[in-house]
């Protein structure tokens, strides 16, 4: 039973994982809370769905279409709502992100209906169905393929912030934006690059919680995103592997807070950690502490 | 603050006093004339807040529902009379509005706005789950109306010139106290809190005032729309809702008593509006929120100081 949770956790904390880098990522550069990234993934996960069942591509082509499209609104909507605000007061940008999430989860209501959508039972790969009992354990085949895809897309993030040019001047944007663009790195480039990879991420959570759960519908953006956030702040916001560990841990916390404590009250253990830590340890489990410049 | 002339508020007050009787009392119109100052309450008590001290609070709705819960619980298993309810729910507001505005005085920014935020998803969770108390999502129907002189309120034209009162009562109030110490003081802190700090402004008192009054009047609106639709559940109190709140104080100008109202008015009118409409394209209502969230995004872009500024202050960058 125990194992049983934590299994589950893991699985959930890895697709908070995916959320929160791009939670982190954005505020690590321009220290916004993008608000609307929980929208990105929802839509990722109607897109994909969309591709599946209107136009009949297989699940790994449906699965790109999702993200592709997903990368491209990530970049549109901070070019048109984000970048206009970059130097009005902090304030402004976090409404703007706010009307964004509302925009975005209202159009998907229009577009797809409010109503829970699901993935028809031929559309899921058969792979995905098989289970394995280990133990008392039961491990799904989707389980595996949820934690190796979210495995395989954190290393390749690391290669890309730590071993590419775009990754450097990720890195030293997150430093200092200013300085950065002194020494002639494309601000807005970056910037644009940094949503495009982070929505990329969040639209493959999207689809994999899609099929997870079976269930698709226009407000799963709206908890998931916050407890993606609370993820982030949990791990040190700016902070990527903190973020990745901090959502694991929310994951897993879920899990056994929802099998163990109350049910009723699965949100509120995720609402309650970030809140007490916000409170308590603002810089999170690893980031480090900053000074208040006057 | 630049002087409006007066003769534009007695024009508004007096249009507001007469208004049930230009419709020829009809119901429809007064209920949503009822709602409009419902709204215009809200806003005004939220302005305190993000409008005078500059904390974006997205939890407002959180005291909305403590004070309707307060006042429905009073009233349904004690039999406390509306007039006693009110001012009760009033008070545990802002008690609610000490105890999560206390620890979250170091906070600045965005750390703010999601702790606020988190407080109202908990109280709504509460008010959902809490069945033996709150009835859960099942709601806690039969509220009495209140009553006056021996008689209980019945249609719309007593509760209209209720919260007309409290409206009008309100825009008295934040004129007079922006204008007072206590709202050259939290202007002081909304521009640079470290600077108040140093001139010698005690920021934790002032920035617990704000946040108790602000609480206070939420939590009253809360009593009175429970007393008014005389039916309340987890539902009416919704995230969304603060978000329709905040955008009212948006579009109207943060910090500006008469954008509030006109952000109330305008948002209002536009939302029962968009029901229709939306109808008829087979559209379910609440897709409305489209509307707001683009009002929010278009007025931060192109007017972020709103469509009646506060004049004489200056913003400052970051």
């Amino acid at each position: 039973m125990l194992a049983q949770q934590i299994l589950n956790g893991l699985t959930l904390g890895g697709i908070y994982a995916l959320i929160a880098v791009g939670y982190t990522m954005v505020y690590g550069i321009i220290q916004l809370i993008n608000f609307a990234h929980g929208e990105i993934y929802m839509l990722g996960a109607f897109l994909a769905l969309t591709a599946l069942t209107a136009l009949h591509l297989p699940f790994p082509v449906a699965l790109l279409f999702g993200v592709a499209c997903c990368a491209l609104l990530g970049v549109a909507v901070d070019a048109v709502a984000y970048r206009p605000l970059r130097r009005a007061p902090r304030l402004s940008a976090l409404i703007t992100a706010i009307g964004v999430s509302i925009f975005l989860q209202n159009l998907a209501r229009i577009l797809w209906g409010a109503r829970t959508k699901s993935f028809p039972d031929e559309v899921i790969p058969a792979l995905f169905k098989a289970t394995f009992v280990v133990g008392d354990v039961t491990v799904t085949a989707l389980q595996v393929f949820i934690l190796a895809v979210v495995l395989a897309l954190m290393l390749t993030l690391r290669w890309i912030v730590l071993r590419t040019k775009m990754g450097r001047a990720m890195r030293a944007c997150a430093q200092d934006l200013t300085c950065a663009q002194l020494m002639g790195v494309d601000v807005n480039r970056v910037v644009s690059f940094t949503f495009a990879l982070g929505s990329a991420l969040g639209a493959v959570a999207g689809v994999l919680i899609g099929v997870y759960y079976n269930a698709v519908y226009p407000l799963m953006g709206y908890r998931a995103g916050i407890k993606a956030f609370a993820a982030a702040v949990l791990g040190g916001i700016g902070n990527i592997p903190g973020a990745i560990a901090g959502a694991f841990i929310l994951g897993a916390a879920e899990a056994l807070g929802a099998a163990y404590v109350s049910s009723l009250y699965r949100d509120g253990i995720a609402y309650a950690i970030m809140i007490l830590f916000i409170l308590f340890k603002p810089t999170g489990i690893f980031g480090q502490r900053r000074e208040t410049k006057v | 603050m630049r002087p409006r002339p007066r003769w534009l508020w007695t024009g508004a007050a007096l249009f507001a006093l007469t208004f049930p009787a230009l419709v020829g009392f009809d119901a429809y119109v007064c209920h949503v004339a009822v709602l409009v100052l419902l709204y215009a309450t809200l806003a005004l008590g939220l302005n305190i807040v993000p409008g005078f001290t500059g904390l974006l609070d997205l939890g407002y709705v959180g005291f909305y529902a403590v004070g309707a819960y307060t006042a429905g619980l009073l009233s349904l298993a004690f039999g406390v009379s509306f007039w006693l309810a009110l001012p009760l729910a009033a008070l545990n507001g802002a008690l609610w509005g000490v105890l999560r505005g206390a620890p979250t005085l170091r906070l600045t920014g965005d750390y703010f706005a999601i702790v606020t935020f988190g407080f109202s998803e908990l109280v709504v969770m509460v008010a959902k789950n809490e069945t033996w108390l709150t009835r859960g999502p099942m709601g806690l129907p039969g509220i009495p109306p209140p009553s006056a002189l021996g008689a209980s309120f019945r249609g719309e034209l007593p509760f209209y010139y209720l919260i007309l009162t409290v409206a009008l009562l309100l825009i008295v109030v934040s004129r007079r106290i922006a204008a007072s110490r206590v709202g050259r003081a939290w202007f002081a802190i909304r521009e640079d809190e470290v600077a108040a700090e140093a001139c010698g402004i005690d920021v934790a008192r002032y920035k617990v005032t704000a946040f108790a009054l602000s609480a206070a009047v939420g939590a009253s609106a809360g009593a009175f729309y429970a007393h008014w639709i005389t039916f309340i559940s987890p539902g009416a109190f919704q995230f969304w809702e603060s978000v329709l709140i905040l955008c009212m104080i948006v579009l109207g100008g943060m910090g500006s008593v008469p954008g509030a109202v006109l952000g109330a008015v305008i948002l209002v009118s536009l939302s029962e509006v968009l029901r229709s409409l939306l109808g008829q394209f087979g559209l379910p209502e609440d897709t409305r929120f489209i509307f707001f969230g683009l009002v929010m995004v278009l007025m931060m872009r192109f007017r972020p100081e709103g469509l009646l500024p506060v004049k004489a202050t200056v913003k400052s960058e970051r």
